[in-house]
């Protein structure tokens, strides 16, 4: 996945230098959306899901402490 | 110079602004180069192999280049601006979370590769991202829009355009260079930090 993304940033790059325009943003649309689905799917955790318990449960302790 | 500026309708404060507005560009693409070259020297230099959040805040990078190059090449447009802005949006997005992901270390967890200037690479990304968005906020501010551009072409500013020229080509080739690096890294599979997996 990672290297189609790379793959779709790079066209977009070339496509744009040789003036295919509509074609390069084609391409950096794919790449956008590839990009946040793949950061979405990084950052999932099965167990947290997309929470951050780690920095909610500092939270709690300060919470306790005061 | 000022006669024919004028004959073309445009005036010595219209050229100014375009030569400033200009000067910005090339220096968010110098500048957006420097990092992806430092990372990269970092990765084939030191060992240093770039996490799978990381190498999305290095796509994220050229698609902030990809909007500022089109400026140069097709003419000024907001869509390129705003493109520039989406993707330096993204970046922020990207770094923030990773920096929360890391501030609190345990197993598993913790900030990888060196430390430059005392901050690390996602912290990095939350600064050039945030100092992107605010520079751009801040242009339009106090010098309002970018209308002089649709006048005045980078083509007027023969020296700028020569070396805007080449810092396109080189992120270009840079981009290359990544793909090529990922597709050892990683192949179709997802990336992980322990090596290269063509190499193994």
């Amino acid at each position: 996945m990672m290297l189609i993304v790379f793959a779709a940033i790079t066209l977009a790059l070339v496509l744009d230098y040789l003036g295919l325009r509509r074609l390069a943003i084609a391409s950096l649309s794919a790449c956008f959306v590839l990009a946040t689905v793949l950061f979405v799917w990084e950052v999932y955790s099965p167990e947290y899901g997309l929470r951050m318990p780690w920095l909610q449960g500092a939270l709690e302790a300060i919470a306790k402490g005061a | 110079m000022l006669a024919s500026d004028e004959l073309l309708g445009t005036s010595r404060k219209d050229r100014a602004l375009a030569f400033l507005n200009y000067l910005y560009f090339v220096a968010v693409i110098g500048v957006v180069s420097a990092i992806l070259i430092t990372a990269m020297v970092m990765q084939y230099a030191f060992g240093e192999i770039p996490c799978p959040l990381c190498l999305l805040q290095r796509v994220a990078l050229f698609g902030i280049c990809f909007g500022v190059i089109a400026n140069f090449r097709s003419g000024f447009s907001y869509r390129n601006t705003g493109l520039t802005l989406l993707f330096a949006v993204l970046l922020l997005l990207i770094a923030a979370r990773q920096t929360l992901l890391d501030i609190y270390p345990r197993p598993g967890h913790e900030y990888i590769g060196t430390a430059v200037l005392g901050l690390h690479m996602p912290v990095w990304s939350v600064i050039i991202a945030v100092t992107i968005i605010g520079a751009y906020a801040l242009k339009l501010a106090v010098l309002g829009g970018d209308e002089e551009l649709t006048d005045i072409r980078i083509e007027a500013f023969p020296s700028l355009g020569h070396i805007a020229r080449w810092l396109g080509l080189t992120v270009i080739v840079l981009a290359l260079i990544n793909t090529a690096s990922v597709a050892v890294q990683c192949g179709f599979a997802q990336c992980h930090t322990m090596g290269y997996q063509l190499l193994q």
